[in-house]
């Protein structure tokens, strides 16, 4: 389970993690589209906000290197553009597309690590996303891992009926996803009975709402504040 | 990307919000959930290599094109936050191309033919085709280097990979079938659906035919007067105005460019959901 670590990590307590998400959301958003704008040759600028990043989840008690580890999971998509464009010889811009995705890669590990996802999703919404998608990614994230673990046991079973026979034919498969959307359908229509019976109007309760306080108005401004330094001086 | 990528998915959401009730909602979240868990289940594709779903046309064939789009963005946006899949940078880029694009083409063959195989094949790869040509462009556009031999290997991937989305969305949809018929939803004629499937499909046959034709990148078009710069104008637009007017400062040139454009698409596009809501709820008050 690669995700249960980051769940893990966002129940955890401290600064960064008291702050309100919509805070957190609008300083990564600074970030992004500082690193969005930067020109070439400003590897300075690249480096600072690698330190700042790790500055957050030093003070997050967040462990660095499984942090920066999870954010290699962006990398194979980055680095095979890169190399294309590194063999048609322009090799600063390959170095520059790879940092881009890893810095924002790590910029999302840093949110999602101090955010747990009901608040990072009440955070959305402070922010005025529609409340329909954000209760979708709601049920979403809620339900992942459930579905994941089905069909793994899915897998399994066919594995052992199969025995040797170890690839399963096309149509097979077809049939395994087939069962896997009828299951995830009827699962979910269970789920929405007994909301209903719990007296669900269309979005989750939100059990302890957070004020939008003037430390979180702090954070979001001095990223902001940081991306503009950052620009102008790299 | 960002900037038509948001207010589009601001206007699919309110627009699903109004058309389906509440119940809807633990629905579409966990159909989301299953198309993770769907992805596991490889395909085996000729030998020793696999496939898994990408699901943009089956969704859009099981729980209609705009729930299709919402979902496709949950998912989108999961991957991103959670899995560091595709990253944060790419994540308006990879809405526009898979969860608005891919889906609208992929129901568009779906609603011509009413159904059946060969709107459901078409439908698969059209949607994957639509992605990716798309995808390629943009790559192209940001400056991403293709010289030829790597574009035409990449062509030909996206090509054989979308006739494999395809071919397992029709085994999917034919096993569903024997499951229970009433998972698949029948074809409707939905006209705006229709047209923004065709435009997609439009923008992304161009997007190929563009980066098969100009190799060393798009930038290279604002030389050309003529047609070639116009279509960049309106792929971009109305971004593309501002970089070209503000050029000679970068930073501001793409900072402001974003602003504006996002400012410019939303408030368009807000004016569009208060004409499409205003014109939906008259007929529903008369029938009440």
């Amino acid at each position: 389970m690669r995700h249960a670590r980051v769940e893990n990590w966002s129940r955890g307590d401290s600064p960064i993690h008291r702050r309100h998400a919509a805070a957190k959301i609008l300083a990564a958003l600074a970030i992004l589209f500082s690193i969005a704008s930067l020109q070439s040759g400003a590897l300075t600028g690249y480096i600072l906000y690698i330190a700042l990043l790790l500055l957050a989840g030093r003070v997050a008690r967040l462990p660095l290197v499984a942090m920066l580890r999870a954010a290699a999971a962006v990398l194979p998509f980055a680095l095979c553009f890169a190399l294309v464009t590194a063999l048609a010889g322009d090799r600063e811009l390959a170095v520059r597309l790879v940092i881009r995705s890893y810095i924002s890669a790590l910029t999302a590990v840093v949110l999602v690590a101090t955010t747990p996802m009901p608040r990072l999703i009440a955070g959305l919404e402070w922010l005025r996303t529609p409340r329909f998608l954000t209760q979708v990614m709601q049920f979403l994230y809620r339900y992942l891992i459930v579905l994941m673990e089905e069909a793994g046991a899915m897998g399994r079973a066919a594995a052992s009926r199969a025995g040797a026979l170890r690839t399963i034919q096309f149509r097979q498969a077809a049939g395994a996803a087939s069962v896997l959307f009828a299951r995830s359908y009827a699962r979910a229509e269970a789920i929405h009975r007994a909301l209903l019976a719990r007296g669900f109007e269309g979005q989750m309760p939100v059990f302890r709402t957070q004020r939008f306080t003037i430390a979180d108005a702090g954070l979001a401004t001095a990223a902001g504040a940081f991306a503009v330094v950052v620009r102008t001086l790299a | 990307m960002d900037a038509i990528a948001v207010p589009s998915i601001a206007c699919l959401a309110r627009r699903a919000q109004r058309e389906c009730d509440h119940h809807r909602v633990p629905l579409m979240g966990v159909m989301g959930a299953f198309i993770f868990a769907a992805q596991m289940i490889n395909f085996p594709v000729g030998t020793g290599t696999s496939s898994h779903l990408v699901g943009g046309a089956l969704l859009s064939f099981t729980l209609g094109p705009a729930a299709a789009s919402i979902v496709m963005t949950a998912i989108l946006a999961t991957q991103a936050l959670v899995f560091q899949d595709g990253g944060l940078l790419a994540l308006g880029a990879n809405i526009f191309n898979m969860a608005i694009a891919g889906v609208f083409a992929g129901y568009l063959p779906y609603v011509l033919l009413r159904g059946g195989r060969a709107g459901v094949f078409a439908g698969g790869v059209l949607s994957l085709l639509a992605s990716a040509g798309l995808a390629l462009m943009e790559l192209i556009q940001s400056g991403v280097r293709m010289p030829r031999p790597a574009l035409a290997i990449s062509i030909a991937l996206f090509a054989v990979s979308a006739l494999i989305e395809g071919a397992i969305t029709v085994a999917v949809m034919q096993a569903l079938e024997k499951i229970q018929p009433g998972f698949i939803r029948q074809p409707r004629g939905m006209r705006a659906g229709a047209i923004v499937g065709a435009a997609a499909a439009g923008l992304a046959g161009l997007g190929i035919w563009f980066a098969s034709a100009r190799p060393d990148g798009i930038q290279k078009l604002s030389l050309d007067p003529g047609i070639a710069s116009h279509a960049r104008a309106f792929l971009t637009s109305p971004i593309a105005e501002y970089k070209l007017q503000l050029v000679s400062s970068p930073f501001l040139a793409k900072s402001l460019a974003g602003l504006i454009g996002l400012l410019i698409v939303y408030v368009v596009c807000l004016g569009l959901s208060r004409i499409l809501s205003g014109a939906r709820q008259l007929p529903q008050q008369e029938v009440a």
